[in-house]
């Protein structure tokens, strides 16, 4: 592969990483040596304490490279580690590697690792330990549903015991952040063939963690004790007990009934009053996971620019946001949410019917007649907003007809360019935070069934822009070429553009310290008891 | 052979032939749904490639009849395959769940019998006055009660005002009261409804005069009575004790119970055929054994009544 100015950006990427990653990492590493210990004043492990989490889907699997849903990774995660992880701002910090570096031509990364660290079985973990994890994410014989990050690995090479290099087929400035996701999570390789493992399997995950995992009891319960030699800062709590509670009014009259401390989703119908609720602490953490209605732009007449404008000027989203979705989502003012790498602020379509209707008209549009396609239960609020947009639209003389659909069908619809539906509501999240994943969904390389662009919308020139931006190594000319995507994506309007979700949360107002990661993910480990 | 055991033998033949046409109408209809399976077990984010693998894996790529096929041979080999999702053993994975439904749904017909009964039989017997009234409605009251409003109403009111009882799970006894209530309310209304009716026709009987005229206690007089009501009755309660192993599904959603009912909706949304058929085979399997139980257990309440010659 070679990029259209291979010249120019070799320049580049020599000349940036030495100062701009060096003191990053600087940065970066006294960063997680204080993060706990200060920032967060957690008094010291308890004995016994148990911190009960309620969550709304029971897990399918607990092997890292097999998952598929963030409420897993979430409850992985306590028990593995990664090389590198997300921050609550959502950039990459130190975990297991200590710091890292990238060749000059790009094609290897380098990771050193943290030394006198052991696994919970007492494996200790080592560059060769990295690398039996993370082979299994290329080796094809594991199935890796989110694996598509790993792509550009070629071999994984334990240079000494804390030295682990990867090289590349070609150079790759995503790997790092993918490398933060649960799937690249390393796990001790004796256990592979222990307890039920078997390396293709992973169903008892033993990993370097501040809590091991213990027990699963399918459909009810997932339980973690907490590790006492840790490597890290010791959290408070002995136990952590997440309860597999499908129903939200039920998780929160958990909360409520003060068996649960802490629970996901509540029913956020009920927001208003959580809020007001003074034993209940609400949070709103952004995510990753932009909300939007995608239009099929090969039906006529949304091949026309001004009709998908139209569209974006005609629905009034912050009104949709106060009345329908009681403010569980921030509104999108960019093709990207704000969480990804790369985002910058375009602008808004402020609702503005008339104008809406004078694009209508100098398009030619007369007696629109759409469908408007929704899941139920998939988003928040969904078929509840479409029910909203279909109202707006009709106020600008488009008779928009919504229809609900079970997830499966709806899946397989939206992939067909002759759907029976011009419009359709969906959810995308890049859990690695990576603005590439995000613009899958604008590219003509990744229109079904290669991809989930299913607005089939493709550009020439974003395109090329994007084929470019994949390979720049040099952050800052990378993130110039990302923000022009998204200045034109906004322009071109495959999308009515809504909103990004929240992880909405909401925990026992007597504890503190419950945080988050901005890729759909909470945090308990700086949570304790208020004093 | 007994008359007992041919007549054991022809009904449980029938039973093998009931299960194969189950098992073909079920491959049919889940291939029937509409949306790609395989798109949706291998993900969003999944590569075409991945999804073939899929496709492949499941033998989707089959024709029906082939699937038919295979499904019967693996079922007379014992095996109902493997999750597409999990990725284990689906007699494992029902195994594993359905102990809980069954005991969730053995509750539930309990609470139904004793309180329908006990209902019914006083409703009857102090026919138009206030017991009576009170009876009817809450007959009507369980059965136009939604499972999932009268769920969370008792967790409002046992969880979170009185905090007597935990919200959900399977931890101990405590767990089970509420959903045995919410599951058990139905049967109860539709128990004693048809308790109530057939009581007061046996009531009126020529004999039940006779053993009053003989001046006995009136519960003597309603014992000989209840026990030739009994055989409606019984048959209601079987009956009833099906459509709680389905009407499990909502309790089971509300109250966080890991039975079977949570298991078939989650791998009906996951698209997870082998889950779907096993859990389908498995309920029809037990509502047929229930059907025999229920018609064996006529003839040990009322001995006039013979199965077999």
């Amino acid at each position: 592969m070679s990029t259209s100015h291979p010249q120019s950006s070799q320049a580049t990427v020599s000349r940036r990483p030495r100062t701009g990653l060096a003191a990053t990492l600087m940065f970066a590493v006294a960063m997680s040596v204080t993060a706990y210990a200060s920032a967060q004043g957690t008094p010291a492990p308890s004995p016994n304490a148990t911190l009960t989490i309620g969550i709304g889907v029971d897990l399918d699997t607990v092997d890292p490279a097999q998952q598929t849903t963030t409420t897993v990774q979430n409850v992985i995660d306590y028990g593995l580690e990664k090389l590198v992880a997300f921050d609550t701002q959502g950039k990459i910090k130190p975990l297991l590697a200590t710091s890292w570096e990238t060749s000059k031509d790009g094609l290897t990364l380098t990771l050193h690792l943290r030394e006198g660290v052991k696994f919970h079985d007492g494996t200790p973990f080592n560059a060769e330990a990295a690398a039996f994890s993370l082979e299994r994410l290329i080796s094809g014989k594991v199935k890796v549903p989110i694996g598509a990050g790993f792509k550009s690995i070629k071999s994984i090479e334990a240079v000494n015991p804390s030295t682990l290099a990867i090289h590349l087929k070609n150079p790759d400035p995503n790997l790092l952040p993918n490398l933060s996701i649960t799937t690249a999570s390393i796990f001790s390789p004796t256990s592979a063939t222990k307890e039920g493992n078997t390396p293709t399997n992973i169903v008892h995950p033993v990993g370097t963690g501040p809590y091991q995992f213990t027990r699963w009891n399918k459909g009810s319960e997932v339980v973690y004790t907490r590790v006492d030699d840790y490597w890290g800062a010791k959290p408070y709590y002995k136990t952590v007990s997440f309860k597999v509670i499908p129903e939200a009014n039920s998780r929160e009259a958990g909360l409520l009934a003060g068996q649960l401390d802490v629970i996901m989703n509540p029913p956020v119908t009920d927001l208003t009053a959580l809020s007001s609720n003074p034993a209940v602490k609400l949070i709103k953490a952004p995510s990753d996971r932009s909300v939007f209605i995608a239009i099929n732009v090969t039906k006529p007449p949304f091949d026309n620019e001004k009709v998908r404008q139209a569209l974006n000027y005609a629905v009034d989203k912050d009104s949709i946001i106060k009345n329908v979705m009681f403010d569980a989502v921030n509104p999108m003012d960019s093709p990207f949410p704000s969480s990804l790498t790369g985002y910058c602020k375009v602008g808004s379509y402020k609702y503005d019917p008339a104008k809406a209707k004078q694009l209508l008209a100098e398009a030619g549009v007369k007696n629109l007649k759409v469908t408007l396609a929704t899941p139920t239960g998939r988003y928040i609020q969904d078929s509840q907003f479409a029910q909203a947009v279909s109202g707006y639209l009709r106020k600008v003389g488009i008779e928009a007809n919504v229809r609900t659909m079970d997830w499966p069908s709806y899946v397989s619809g939206m992939q067909q360019k002759d759907a029976p539906f011009e419009l359709h509501v969906l959810g995308w999240a890049p859990g690695a935070l990576d603005g590439p994943t995000q613009l899958q969904m604008f590219t003509g390389a990744t229109m079904p069934p290669k991809g989930l662009n299913t607005s089939f919308f493709s550009d020439p020139a974003i395109d090329k822009l994007t084929a470019e931006a994949a390979l720049n190594l040099d952050d800052a000319s990378r993130n110039q070429q990302l923000c022009q995507i998204q200045k034109d994506v906004w322009q071109k309007a495959p999308w009515i553009f809504l909103w990004s979700q929240t992880l909405v949360l909401a925990h026992n107002a007597k504890i503190t310290g419950v945080s988050y990661v901005p890729n759909e993910k909470f945090e308990t480990l700086g949570a304790h008891p208020k004093p | 052979m007994s008359g007992f055991s041919a007549y054991l033998v022809r009904r449980l033949a029938a039973a093998v032939i009931t299960l194969l046409g189950v098992v073909l109408v079920m491959v049919l209809l889940v291939r029937a749904l509409p949306g790609d399976a395989a798109r949706v077990i291998a993900g969003l984010q999944a590569t075409p490639e991945q999804v073939e693998q899929v496709r492949q894996s499941l033998g989707l790529d089959q024709p029906v009849p082939v699937q038919y096929w295979r499904y019967v041979v693996n079922l007379a080999e014992g095996s109902l395959g493997t999750s597409a999702r999990f990725g284990t053993s689906v007699l494992a994975e029902i195994g594993h769940r359905l102990p809980y439904t069954i005991a969730l749904a053995v509750c539930g017909t309990f609470f139904g019998a004793i309180f329908g009964i006990a209902l019914g039989v006083l409703a009857a017997t102090h026919k138009g006055r206030w017991v009576d009234a009170v009876g009817s409605m809450l007959g009507v009251a369980g059965i136009s009660m939604p499972v999932y409003w009268l769920g969370i109403l008792l967790i409002v009111l046992f969880s979170v005002q009185l905090r007597w009882l935990p919200i959900g799970g399977a931890e101990g006894l405590a767990s089970l009261v509420m959903p045995t209530i919410t599951l058990g309310v139905f049967s109860m209304a539709v128990v004693s409804r048809m308790t109530r009716s057939t009581m007061l026709d046996t009531l009126d009987q020529d004999y039940v005069r006779t053993v009053r005229a003989k001046g006995v206690a009136e519960w003597i007089a309603v014992r000989h009575a209840l026990r030739n009501a009994f055989i409606p009755i019984l048959t209601v309660i079987g009956l009833q004790f099906g459509t709680l192993l389905g009407g499990a599904v909502l309790t089971e959603t509300v109250f966080s119970w890991p039975g079977i009912g949570q298991l078939l909706v989650q791998s009906i949304n996951n698209r997870d055929f082998p889950l779907v058929q096993g859990i389908v085979f498995v309920f029809a399997a037990m509502f047929i054994v229930l059907n025999i139980v229920t018609d064996l257990l006529y003839s040990v309440v009322d001995p006039r009544v013979r199965l077999f010659r």
